[in-house]
């Protein structure tokens, strides 16, 4: 056993003529929380699709728990994926799609989801296909977070919650993962509300990852220079631009550089303000980066959409 | 196995679709039947094709179990295998109760001289003639092999969306169409229609049977590649 729960090597998957996944590896630990991050579109959910064999690569292979999942009960009992888009049959209600989901994994916990029924005000008893996006989201939320599976992915869980709802979902995750470590997968991109429960983040882009990297590395990873513009850009030369920005006679610029001791001693000499950058920030910075033709001055555009929810 | 099970379970959580609406549908063609042979004032027999409701339904039920109760089972990591296996499990045990209704129904009718009315609901003429296997093997195959064409159908959607199943159905007709041209060009007819007296309702079944294997490996190999 090598330890990973995911590995997979080399994913591509062609939609006709989109690349969704090219040349995917990752490799996933037990017992951690996974941020999978992006824009719409990105190829998230493309990527859970096929690591649970839902879909299928067009080329490349993934293990799962060392097997592959494809048509392989004993592996795909110990993982719970459900679909921001996941469709219910015709008639059942979310008390149905429970008893149907407490048959099928053996760690489902009965009075953690109707503790979590309580938490988010579900009605159990209507029919799934009358309720709101939010209650939607939530019945998928309960079975993910109830499952108790060992390999759990969460995709976009939070669209049509509000603000309440949303945290009630945070504080239970981390409560239960305490309780039960489990590898978890968080689709999202609300990364500012999810950053502080991911140990490790994985960024993808137009089906590439941009990043895979654990959260404490990356806190450090970059940080934003403020001060008189002569002064600033005298400061970052040679190092690796994320992004400029002007303030008349102010200049504010993102590196992608660790800076040492000596380096931020340097910057206070030259009466620079040097400022971390939050995960959200780094993540739109090099998404953009990477493809620059999307760039826009001021970058607020791109920030709301990164933002929006569906 | 035992996800086998689950997933026939997992199915039968609301009680309605497998087994309240068959009952239901066949309740309502039941009665509306024996009211409409009690208004014919006709004192021989009298001869009605209501049975054939629930086997719509079954048609219905196939479509849905594809569209629906496979994309959800995708969701609770059930193999394709297990999802296939489980739900024509659960469709053979329904077939085999509803095929038991139907010839207890032929069984009380005879008895009752047609409930009173002299009207035959579940007793019609060549499906019941000869022995009670015959007429059980032609029940239980046609009820499964209305359920393998909506679950092979709606399969081929799964798979390869509205174009693949509009060219599956275009191509099914295009294929009888032609058999039946050449039947009229070579003068078949004749034969086809001689050697389908000669059919009992145990050799029509088994021919159901037939096409129900070849259409349920189809389904299997489609559903194989399908993803929810």
């Amino acid at each position: 056993m090598n330890g990973a729960v995911v590995e997979a090597r080399n994913l591509t998957k062609r939609y006709r003529d989109v690349l969704a996944l090219d040349d995917v590896s990752i490799r996933l630990s037990a017992d951690r929380i996974y941020g999978l991050l992006g824009r719409n579109g990105a190829g998230k959910t493309t990527l859970m699709s096929v690591l649970t064999a839902q879909a299928f690569a067009t080329s490349g292979d993934a293990l799962v728990f060392g097997e592959e999942a494809y048509e392989n009960d004993r592996v795909l009992s110990r993982v719970c994926f459900i679909r921001e888009s996941q469709k219910y049959p015709d008639d059942f209600t979310a008390f149905h799609a429970f008893k149907a989901a407490r048959l099928l994994f053996r760690n489902w916990d009965q009075a953690f989801a109707e503790r979590l029924i309580g938490d988010f005000g579900l009605p159990v008893k209507r029919r799934i296909k009358k309720l709101s996006r939010g209650q939607l989201s939530a019945v998928g939320v309960i079975i993910g977070l109830a499952s108790r599976a060992e390999l759990t992915f969460f995709d976009e869980p939070y669209l049509g919650l509000d603000a309440v709802a949303r945290q009630l979902f945070y504080d239970r995750l981390l409560e239960d993962f305490t309780d039960s470590p489990r590898t978890v997968v968080l689709s999202s991109h609300l990364i500012d509300e999810v950053a502080n429960l991911l140990d490790h983040v994985i960024v993808i882009d137009q089906g590439r990852i941009l990043i895979d990297a654990e959260s404490d590395a990356l806190r450090g990873s970059a940080a934003t220079v403020v001060g008189p513009a002569p002064k600033v850009n005298e400061f970052v030369t040679g190092m690796k631009v994320l992004h400029r920005e002007a303030l008349g006679p102010l200049a504010s610029v993102t590196v992608d550089e660790t800076l040492s001791a000596a380096q931020r001693t340097g910057a206070a000499r030259l009466g620079l303000e040097v400022a971390p950058v939050s995960l959200q920030q780094l993540v739109i910075r090099k998404t953009l980066i990477n493809h620059p033709s999307r760039r826009v001055p001021g970058g607020d555009a791109e920030l709301d959409s990164m933002e929006a929810t569906r | 196995m035992s996800r086998t099970l689950a997933v026939a379970r997992m199915q039968l959580v609301t009680k309605w679709t497998y087994l309240g609406n068959p009952l239901v549908i066949l309740a309502a063609a039941f009665l509306l039947s024996v009211a409409i042979f009690a208004l014919i004032p006709a004192d021989e027999p009298k001869y009605g094709g209501g049975s054939q409701a629930p086997l719509w339904y079954f048609m219905v039920l196939g479509i849905q179990s594809m569209t629906l109760a496979f994309p959800f089972s995708q969701g609770l990591s059930v193999s394709r295998r297990a999802f296939y296996l489980g739900t024509l499990g659960l469709f053979s045990v329904l077939a085999v109760a509803m095929t038991a209704i139907y010839l207890l129904g032929g069984i009380a009718e005879r008895a009752t001289n047609g409930w009173g009315v002299n009207g035959f609901f579940f007793a019609i003429p060549w499906v019941s003639d000869g022995p009670w296997y015959g007429t059980a093997v032609f029940y239980f195959t046609v009820m499964m092999l209305m359920f393998i064409i909506g679950f092979w159908f709606a399969t081929i959607y799964k798979r390869w969306g509205t174009t693949g199943m509009l060219i599956s159905l275009i191509g099914s007709a295009v294929l009888l169409l032609g058999f039946a041209a050449l039947a009229t060009l070579s003068l078949w007819w004749g034969s086809i229609g001689a050697w389908l007296v000669q059919q009992t309702p145990l050799t029509m079944g088994a021919w159901a049977a037939v096409l129900c294997v070849a259409l349920a490996v189809g389904s299997y190999l489609t559903l194989r590649r399908a993803t929810p």
